[in-house]
């Protein structure tokens, strides 16, 4: 896996865009979607996808920097 | 072509003349998304199923076009190429330095015949959108490269499976590594979604979507060129004049895109070959 150069030319273990990007987007859509379920299933207008969202936005970013940034 | 374009620019509009500086006041009306729902041939009335179109028609050709290129490249294969076995093999030797090699190794090279094949089939299929009188690029219905990355999907979880196990290559896949435990509750599921989930549909969506966006420019251009083209104007010789010029600017625009377009399609096709290579060295490498 060494000098693999990316579709953008970065040279960057492993970071490539399209995982980074899957990171944030997945953890927006799963947490954000059991906020959303647990405001259907709990009678809240908007309570829990906020938090939800911003869970797993938290999720996605500390993905990120667990894998490439530390890495 | 000219037959195309005139129904494209026609649709939806009973104008009898569909061209700018008419008298019938009627307007452009820009080619929309019923050029990728060809009307069926053949219709078998099966739910989810779009019986046989034109994209059934131009799959076929472009399945013909890499048959005859390996045909006519490889038929007389000699140690010493001549110049047809070359290109066949600048090719392959352009694939395996680029792609298969720098993204998993030595290892990767079984992978190769895999990797040209979709390569081309891709670049045929997507060069079907500006061959003259097909003019559909095969990969701008998303069922067809759904197949093919749903292919590589399944191979990506093959490989990893028989490489390290199944315990071993999802365990890989759903736990990050070097991370405490108390956040993996939070983060198993964004990688499942992840990897599972959103990996296959953008790599499917990508090609999709670029030579979906790609072949309505073209026809936009292409209409736009049409519709504006009315030299003999009731209206006057001058806004003739004008008409042929706007028509001749639209023209230059479509060539230009035209060729930007034969860039994108190798380009597209390069990638999706790119990103499997990279998904399956990871799944060879195991545990990141």
């Amino acid at each position: 896996m060494n000098g693999r150069s990316g579709a953008g030319g970065n040279d960057a273990p492993r970071a490539n865009a399209v995982t980074v990007v899957s990171y944030l987007l997945g953890g927006l859509a799963f947490w954000g979607g059991l906020g959303w379920l647990a405001d259907r299933m709990l009678g809240f207008a908007t309570l829990f996808l906020p938090i939800g969202m911003l869970l797993g936005l938290a999720g996605g970013i500390y993905l990120i920097i667990a894998q490439y940034v530390r890495s | 072509m000219s037959a195309d374009v005139r129904t494209v620019a026609a649709a939806g509009g009973d104008c009898p003349e569909p061209h700018i500086f008419n008298q019938q006041g009627c307007g452009f009306e820009a080619p929309g998304t019923d050029l990728f729902f060809p009307a069926p041939w053949i219709d078998f009335g099966l739910p989810l199923s779009s019986g046989i179109t034109k994209y059934a028609l131009v799959l076929v050709i472009s399945a013909l076009v890499v048959i005859g290129f390996w045909y006519f490249t490889t038929r007389k294969a000699t140690v010493v190429p001549s110049r047809r076995q070359s290109v066949a093999e600048l090719l392959v030797s352009f694939i395996r330095d680029q792609v298969t090699r720098t993204t998993m190794g030595k290892a990767g090279d079984k992978f190769l015949p895999l990797m040209v094949t979709l390569f081309l089939f891709i670049f045929a299929m997507n060069l079907m959108g500006i061959i003259p009188g097909l003019q559909l690029p095969v990969t701008s219905n998303l069922a067809f490269p759904a197949v093919l990355a749903l292919f590589v999907f399944v191979l990506w979880n093959a490989v990893g499976i028989r490489t390290h196990g199944a315990g071993a290559h999802f365990k890989a896949r759903l736990v990050p590594s070097g991370v405490p435990a108390w956040i993996l509750p939070l983060v198993v599921p964004i990688e499942a979604l992840s990897n599972f989930i959103i990996r296959p549909l953008t790599h499917s969506v990508r090609l999709f979507a670029t030579m979906f966006a790609g072949h309505l420019l073209l026809a936009v251009f292409a209409a736009a060129g049409f519709y504006m083209f009315n030299p003999t104007t009731a209206m006057g010789p001058l806004l003739g004049a004008v008409s042929v010029g706007y028509s001749g600017i639209a023209l230059i625009g479509f060539l230009l895109f035209t060729v930007f377009e034969l860039f994108i399609m190798a380009v597209q096709a390069y990638v999706f070959i790119l990103l499997s290579s990279i998904y399956l060295g990871e799944a060879m490498e195991g545990a990141h």
